[in-house]
């Protein structure tokens, strides 16, 4: 056991060799793992948002500017009460020019108090419903009703339907498939192929050691095993800094796309996730740095 | 402890060893005497494992290097120490980081280890120096760090590669005491040197002289001098017969 601890105390000393290397493939590494992680992130992101949707189907009213918004209130009470109502968000015109106010790019006015008198916003809600219906006969009768409903309400300019349903999932999980998956493997790959790179440097700066080594007779795992901890170290170091800078990131655009009508919050990876981008980095570390010394 | 029969070796269309044969028993001591070229280094990387034997038969402390595989060679070369002309040591590494590292493949306790690093350290003159890095020792230094982490493990075979090579008389012949302490120990030893002033001083040591890759001289019928066998390679046969050198007083016996 001894020996075991001393290889990979060896395997930490052993960054010193090559250090500019060692230096830029955990760059490498850091990129490479970062990359993963945003595809990650957007599967995540996109997966929850969609089993939260899948089913449902959303309708954007907009009333006439002016409109009194009493008697808007009450029909956004009244229509809580519709077959199917999930939630809603509603947005009165002062509302709408608060939330404009902080979506107004740099270098544009931020204070648009100037349309409090003269507002020309319409008050506007998006209703989220979950009809339930049975087959696609039972979904057409209760969406032509409820669109109907919508556009009868007294005051209303327009009625608009977002159409977040199965196909949009079947068509996410295609490209999940065929694209996303495929770039992550593919990522993964190139990450071993790195390692292994410096790995085989790392033996070739080493290869008087190596050859005292063998000669005082030294099996092969003893002379691999710090140059797999090596590798190791470089992904599970790589894809914990990756993570780290997802995560700060993250913290800073979470909520970049959460208005209407997206009302898409990005999620960070559950730590599940993250545990595995960890174990696979590492995993690949590895494999990369037996790998550069197979070649060698 | 040594057995070869027959051995030749090519390198392409070169014949490096051309069918050489002898036996040396536990604790004797052999130089290997020729010019430069004559196949001595050959001989001795084939005698650990370095190579592998194209032709004739070899054994090493009870491994057959015929059929020794892979997974073996660390097993003979723990049982064979080789001492080179150039020391193969780590120059960033300390004294005492050098000679222990034999002890540390072997997977040896801490203490244990420690004891012996620092006896064989001491019989080498080397415990003041123990803590440099031995990129600041002298060529003789060196050469004493290379010898003492081939004794350290107190191996059943030592192979020395022209260990003088580098050192002055006086230092040589230092050198080749030491070898002849460590025998007491029971070590059967090959040193390669073309230097006759040191065979000349171990009149009790065994000698074969070697040239264009045979054995054209020995000093004890233990060693075949006739060149050509029935195994021998198709190879250029000697151009002028072997003579023996001068048996020593075992022999006679």
């Amino acid at each position: 056991m001894p020996t075991v601890f001393r290889l990979l105390k060896q395997g930490v000393l052993d960054f010193s060799i090559n250090p500019w290397a060692q230096f830029l493939t955990l760059s490498a590494v850091v990129m490479v793992s970062f990359l993963v992680g945003l595809f990650l992130m957007a599967i995540t992101t996109l997966d929850h948002q969609l089993s939260t949707v899948s089913g449902e189907t959303s309708f954007q009213v907009y009333w006439r500017p002016g409109q009194n918004m009493d008697e808007v209130r009450a029909q956004w009470q009244e229509l809580r009460h519709l077959p199917g109502f999930l939630h809603a968000r509603t947005y009165t015109p002062e509302q709408a020019v608060k939330e404009m106010e902080g979506r107004l790019g740099r270098g544009m006015t931020r204070n648009l108090s100037f349309l409090e008198d003269n507002n020309p916003l319409p008050a506007t809600a998006l209703l989220t419903f979950s009809p339930g219906a049975t087959d696609e006969q039972d979904y057409e009768a209760w969406f032509n009703e409820t669109r109907k409903h919508l556009w009868s309400l007294a005051g209303v300019e327009q009625v608009s339907v977002t159409p977040l349903r199965d196909e949009l999932g079947q068509a996410w999980n295609k490209v999940n498939a065929f694209v996303v998956r495929p770039a992550i493997i593919f990522l993964a790959l190139l990450l071993g192929l790195v390692v292994g790179n410096t790995v085989r440097l790392a033996l070739l700066g080493k290869s008087n050691e190596v050859e005292i080594l063998q000669m005082v007779g030294a099996f092969n795992w003893y002379i691999r095993l710090p140059l797999l901890v090596c590798g190791a170290i470089q992904g599970l170091v790589g894809s914990g800094l990756a993570l780290l800078i997802l995560r700060v990131i993250h913290m800073q655009i979470r909520d970049v796309l959460n208005f209407p009508p997206l009302l898409l919050q990005i999620r960070f990876l559950e730590p599940e996730i993250a545990l595995l981008m960890l174990a696979v980095s590492t995993f690949m570390g590895v494999l990369g740095g037996w790998a550069g010394m197979k070649r060698s | 402890m040594i057995e070869v029969r027959h051995l030749s070796h090519n390198f392409g269309s070169h014949w490096a060893l051309k069918d050489c044969s002898f036996r040396l028993k536990k604790g004797e001591f052999l130089f290997l005497s020729g010019p430069s070229g004559a196949g001595k280094t050959t001989l001795l990387r084939l005698l650990f494992a370095g190579m592998p034997v194209q032709r004739g038969e070899a054994k090493v402390a009870g491994f057959n290097l015929n059929k020794i595989r892979a997974a073996e060679v660390p097993l003979l070369r723990r049982q064979v120490s080789v001492v080179f002309q150039d020391f193969k040591i780590l120059p960033e590494r300390s004294v005492y980081d050098n000679v222990i590292l034999p002890l540390q493949v072997r997977g040896l306790g801490q203490l244990h280890a420690d004891r012996r690093v620092r006896a064989v350290v001491r019989a080498l003159g080397l415990e003041t120096r123990q803590n440099l890095p031995c990129g600041e020792l002298s060529g003789g230094e060196q050469q004493r760090v290379a010898v003492a982490r081939a004794f350290v493990v107190n191996p059943q075979v030592l192979l020395a590669d022209e260990p003088t090579g580098n050192l002055d008389a006086d230092l040589s012949f230092r050198l080749m005491d030491l070898f002849k302490q460590f025998q007491v120990y029971g070590t059967t030893m090959i040193v390669a040197t073309h230097s006759q002033e040191l065979i000349r001083r171990h009149p009790e040591a065994r000698v074969i002289r070697l040239e264009d890759g045979m054995i054209t001289g020995a000093n004890w019928p233990g060693a075949a001098i006739y060149p050509a066998s029935a195994a021998a390679p198709r190879a250029p046969q000697p151009a002028r017969p072997s003579q023996p050198i001068r048996p020593s007083k075992e022999d006679e016996r």
